[in-house]
């Protein structure tokens, strides 16, 4: 057969069935829709990131450490820069840190996030600033631009005094923008901005524990991408392999952030898949109803010359064309979310502009619609080959069944594209197994749960029943009536979304709530040791409780077991695992008793008076490379001490209270340099109070409130769980579709009852009621056995993933059935409009 | 088992009218079924100008119905989503005809529909669609044509009409014509009449010598 014809006799096939083309489009476009989202949401922060790279860098290049830098890496750089004209350095630190104002006789303090700049900061990206004067200028002497909510929260005008570790420094104005805040993630406090010349006059960076220290570098105009990589690299080979330092480039444009982002879009494109897989159910569920109602004009084509295979070629390819079609309104659609997301999730996404428009995720989108639908479409089409010509001279020859091999492959090809689009969308064939997995067994369950309905409704005696309940539980078990493909797919958009507002739900109460009686509110760090005294009798006199400190050593580590740091670095870097826990500052405390949410698993504590012993966290040595035993020498300020270990911990994070991975013995470190953490349970109303007077007399000391923190994240995952609610409404979109759909495949059928019902007595609200209880039965079965899914996943989840303790919320529980059922009533009567209106006499004729 | 046809011996000659009689569960329309490759016999052989066609791929079958047969049936069976016209364009399409729409055009004004070609089968009456449908068989000029129970769903008058345009294009055809029908008015016009009976040929009777097309 030519194309020609072929495209022809599609369009001559596609006509009188606008209503099946209405619901084929619908049911697709929600789940591109989505996919599309996400994907453009994706790439899109991605680009953006990419194309600002060298603005969020600030610079082409980025040497940092959180100790001070090395000197010969110093040097390095100097040297770099001297024998390359037009290039350029400058220092730059950050820090968490209390500052303070006069308020009348006393202080008034907040906690900020502080940045301290050298000259020529930012190399690229533009500062703005209130006044809109030169940087420099305004940061002269000690000037400092603070953030607009500081100025807010401290009541700071230009002109203002500002204390930073204990020096005066005077407010300039506001900082507006910087180009290389990212904007993600949680911010301790407001921002500050310092020269870095006037910070080192406070011995600030001298101290403080959680100092991240930079040197940008800007590279010459004319320079080509590839010698940032070469001075990255050049640089990097005069690093040891347990060095602090990292060296990063604007080609690598923030890779952790991409990474991190990179991650939870593969697990939003899955969620997305979801109503995408939805609606290959309803796709398929109206290609069936289509084909059923043209068996007759298939058995003429037979019959006039059409071959088996062309025939299934000439459905399969309208098929296809209405999946692109259906896939190309749902990339519209998904572009137009993408128009507004990022301004609903702008706490989530770096603060990088981000294009709606996206051809990868439209094409992406395309692809997995198109495909999703042809992929559905293969059982109802596969079954064309088995339609018999015969039926033109008999109407009772039936269409013969599918072989089980047949219907065999016909699965399997399933599962497979399935998987496929799985893996396109999480890029990981172990997500994609898990996901289809997930799916077969979702399905399973609820067509399953559909199939028994139905049986059990036709076995209730329905005969005592009034005549609405009767008519409309007799509807719901009715063959042909749609009743497991609508149960399967409202039941699935349910299971997503209530699981995924279960977990949000048990994730924000645990971090909300779910901490014990006694658990502190307040922490302080970077105390020295001999201010611990004050700072305790400041704690009591505001009514503090639970006080407890710890004395912290910081120390490098040298070698485990003989082997050097450096080696077990090289080692991890070639296994692709991360070094950070053998190049890190190690805080070591030391204490004659563990605090009590501490386990001994393995050995025992302070036991071997010959020995110096240190008590490792079990996870925490399994990365260090350590077991029970172990010489683990660690380099303390320059002085080496070799420890053994003679237990091993498991630790309750979640009690809140001060702990730490590695505890040594008392008497080992007692001599050495260190600080004090402390932490203390407050009443509310006295935390700013005791923030004030300890900024006020210790500059130094850095005091975090978990409340605050606390409400930060909490704020943070509701703003992811936004968007993950949205996703969610796509597969509640996608379950309504194909109610509807099936509702509109059976408007036919459903206008004949109507009509009868109408012919023996029935009221139009009569009828209503009778659909109304078919679709209910639809709406609660798929409800409850969608929610009970949904919070078994949850469950899996929290408990078993993030470990975290279930509570059960029955309000969720109750709603979200009644939820369904509302919506399915809803959804069903709306798609009966017509029939409802119709006359009997109009449809009585007709037949 | 049912035996729906028994120890059947038939030939029909080109270009020859034969019109196949029997009560109702006689077997007419699984005779036709068989002639038309339609369906498969338990045993025996059919032959179409010599060929066995019984154990030809389902391609096959659909090639010969495309090339060598015709069909007219009781209910008519055009597709509904096509007009008069495009109906009897189809076989013409699907057999590569270059003139196609010309063709089509001067079958619907053979059977007097020139003006109804834009008209579905649902705002047709049902010896338009009839007609319309004797177009569509006669489209590709097919050498065999199986018209099953053609004015069944007629009333007398259109079926008079229906089956004079049938006799006018079988002529000017020359096509070999099956005809199934339980009116003996209608067999009458035969050449030959084959009465079934139980699924056996009861008697056959020939009208008149070989008609010369």
């Amino acid at each position: 057969m030519k194309p020609s014809l072929a495209l022809s006799l599609m369009a001559r096939e596609s006509r009188g069935s606008a209503g099946k083309v209405v619901f084929f489009l619908a049911c697709l476009s929600v789940g591109v829709a989505a996919v599309v989202a996400v994907a453009g949401l994706a790439s899109g922060v991605d680009r953006g990131l990419r194309r600002e790279a060298r603005s969020l860098l600030a610079g082409d290049v980025v040497v940092r450490s959180m100790k001070p830098m090395p000197q010969d890496v110093v040097a390095s750089i100097d040297r770099w820069v001297a024998a390359h004209p037009g290039s350029a350095s400058t220092p730059l630190l950050e820090m968490a840190t209390v500052v303070t104002t006069p308020r009348g006789d006393a202080v008034t303090s907040s906690l900020v996030e502080l940045k301290a700049v050298g000259p020529g900061w930012p190399f690229y990206g533009n500062v703005e600033t209130e006044p809109a004067l030169p940087l420099q200028d305004l940061l002269a002497g000690e000037g400092v631009l603070v953030a607009p909510d500081l100025a807010k929260k401290l009541d700071l005008r230009e002109g203002s005094r500002l204390d930073i570790g204990g020096k005066p420094f005077t407010v300039r104005g506001r900082i507006v923008s910087e180009p290389d805040r990212l904007g993600v993630g949680i911010d301790l406090g407001p921002r500050l901005l310092v020269s870095r010349a006037t910070l080192a006059t406070t011995g600030l960076d001298t101290f403080g524990s959680r100092v991240d220290r930079k040197v940008l570098i800007k590279l010459p105009d004319d320079a080509q991408p590839h010698e940032a990589e070469d001075l990255e690299k050049s640089l990097e080979a005069g690093l040891k392999p347990d060095s602090a330092v990292r060296v990063e480039t604007y080609v690598d444009a923030q890779p952790g952030l991409r990474d991190r982002f990179k991650n939870a879009t593969r697990f939003l494109g899955l969620v997305a898949l979801v109503s995408l897989v939805l609606g290959g159910i309803g796709v398929a569920e109206t290609v069936r109803a289509w084909l059923a109602s043209r068996l007759d004009a298939i058995a003429v084509l037979k019959c006039l010359g059409l071959r088996p295979r062309e025939v299934v070629a000439l459905y399969a390819g309208e098929t296809a064309i209405l999946g692109f079609l259906g896939s190309a309104l749902g990339a519209l659609m998904g572009t137009a979310v993408l128009a507004v997301a990022p301004r609903l999730l702008a706490d989530v996404l770096p603060a990088v502009p981000i294009d709606a428009f996206s051809p990868a995720a439209i094409l992406r989108g395309l692809l997995l619609g198109t495909g999703i639908a042809v992929l559905f479409s293969v059982a109802p089409l596969s079954s064309l080959r088995l339609v018999p010509p015969l039926r033109v001279l008999r109407r009772d020859a039936e269409p013969l069944k599918a072989g089980k091999l047949a219907r065999l492959s016909v699965t399997l090809v399933l599962i497979a594209g399935v998987f496929a689009a799985a893996w396109i969308q999480s890029d990981s064939p172990r997500m994609a197994a898990g996901f289809a997995g997930g799916m077969i067994a979702a399905t399973a369950i609820l067509a399953g749960a559909a199939w028994l309905t139905t049986r059990a409704v036709e076995r209730v005696a329905r005969g005592r029943l009034k005549v609405t309940l009767r008519q409309g539980l007799a509807a719901a078990a009715r063959p042909g009536a749609g009743t497991l493909p609508a149960i399967t797919a409202l039941g699935l958009g349910v299971l997503v979304v209530v699981g995924m507002l279960l977990v949000q739900r048990g994730v924000m109460a645990s971090l909300r709530a779910d901490r014990p009686e006694e658990a502190p509110n307040l922490f302080l760090v970077d105390m020295k040791a001999g201010e611990w005294p004050r700072v305790e009798s400041i704690l009591r006199d505001a009514g503090a409780t639970s006080v407890r400190f710890a004395p912290i050593v910081t120390a490098r580590l040298s070698s485990v077991d003989g082997v050097s740091a450096a080696d077990l670095a090289a080692r991890h870097m070639k296994e692709g695992r991360s070094r950070w826990i053998l190049t890190r500052e190690q805080n070591i405390t030391y204490m004659r008793e563990l605090p009590k949410d501490n386990e001994i698993l393995a050995g025992s504590l302070w036991s071997d008076p010959g020995k110096n012993e240190i008590s490792i966290e079990q996870e925490y040595a399994q990365d260090l490379g350590a077991k029970l035993g172990s010489k683990v020498v660690f380099d303390v300020q320059g002085v080496p001490i070799e420890m053994t270990v003679t237990s091993l911990r498991k630790v309750g994070w979640r009690s809140f209270g001060i702990n730490f991975f590695l505890v040594a013995e008392p008497g080992v470190l007692d001599e050495a340099p260190q600080r004090r953490v402390a932490a203390a349970k407050l009443p509310d109303a006295a935390e700013q109070g005791v923030q004030d007077r300890i900024a006020a007399e210790f500059p130094t000391v850095v005091v975090l409130r978990v409340r605050d923190i606390v409400e930060k994240v909490a704020k943070l995952l509701d703003r992811i769980g936004l968007g993950i609610r949205i996703l969610g409404g796509f597969a509640i979109a996608a379950g309504i579709a194909i109610l509807a759909g099936a509702v509109g495949a059976s408007a036919s059928r459903r206008g004949r009852e109507v009509a009868l019902l109408k012919t023996l007595g029935a009221t139009r609200a009569g009828v209503v009621s009778i659909f109304s209880v078919e679709f209910a039965l639809l709406g609660l079965v798929a409800g409850i056995i969608g929610t009970v899914g949904g919070g078994v996943l949850a469950w899996a989840v929290i408990t078993k993933g993030m470990e975290l303790p279930w509570t059960w919320r029955p309000a969720v529980m109750l709603l979200a059935p009644l939820g369904a059922v509302v919506l399915s009533v809803l959804a069903g009567i709306t798609a009966s409009a017509g029939a409802l209106r119709k006359r009997p006499i109009e449809v009585l004729r007709a037949e | 088992m049912l035996t729906i046809l028994d120890r059947i011996d038939l030939s029909i000659a080109p270009g020859e009218f034969v019109a196949v009689l029997g009560p109702s569960g006689s077997g007419k329309s699984t005779l036709l079924a068989l002639m038309a490759g339609l369906d498969r016999p338990t045993s025996g052989v059919v032959r179409l100008d010599g060929r066995p066609i019984q154990d030809l791929s389902e391609d096959a079958l659909a090639r010969l119905r495309r090339d060598t047969i015709g069909f007219v049936f009781q209910s008519f069976q055009l597709l509904g989503n096509l007009t008069a016209q495009e109906n009897v364009l189809l076989p013409l399409e699907l057999a590569g005809r270059s003139d196609a729409r010309s063709r089509a055009d001067t079958l619907l004004a053979t059977v007097g529909l020139a003006e109804r070609g834009h008209h579905y089968p649902s705002q047709l009456s049902g010896g338009e669609q009839q007609r319309v449908a004797l177009a569509r068989a006669f489209g590709p000029r097919p050498p065999i044509l199986l018209a099953d129970e053609p004015t069944g769903n007629l009333d007398r008058a259109t079926g008079k009409i229906v089956l004079d345009t049938l006799e006018q294009l079988r002529i000017e055809n020359g096509t070999t014509l099956v005809l199934v029908t339980h009116d003996p008015d209608v067999a009458r016009l035969a050449d030959r009449r084959i009465h079934l009976v139980d699924g056996r040929i009861d008697r056959e009777e020939r009208t008149v010598a070989e008609r010369v097309p």
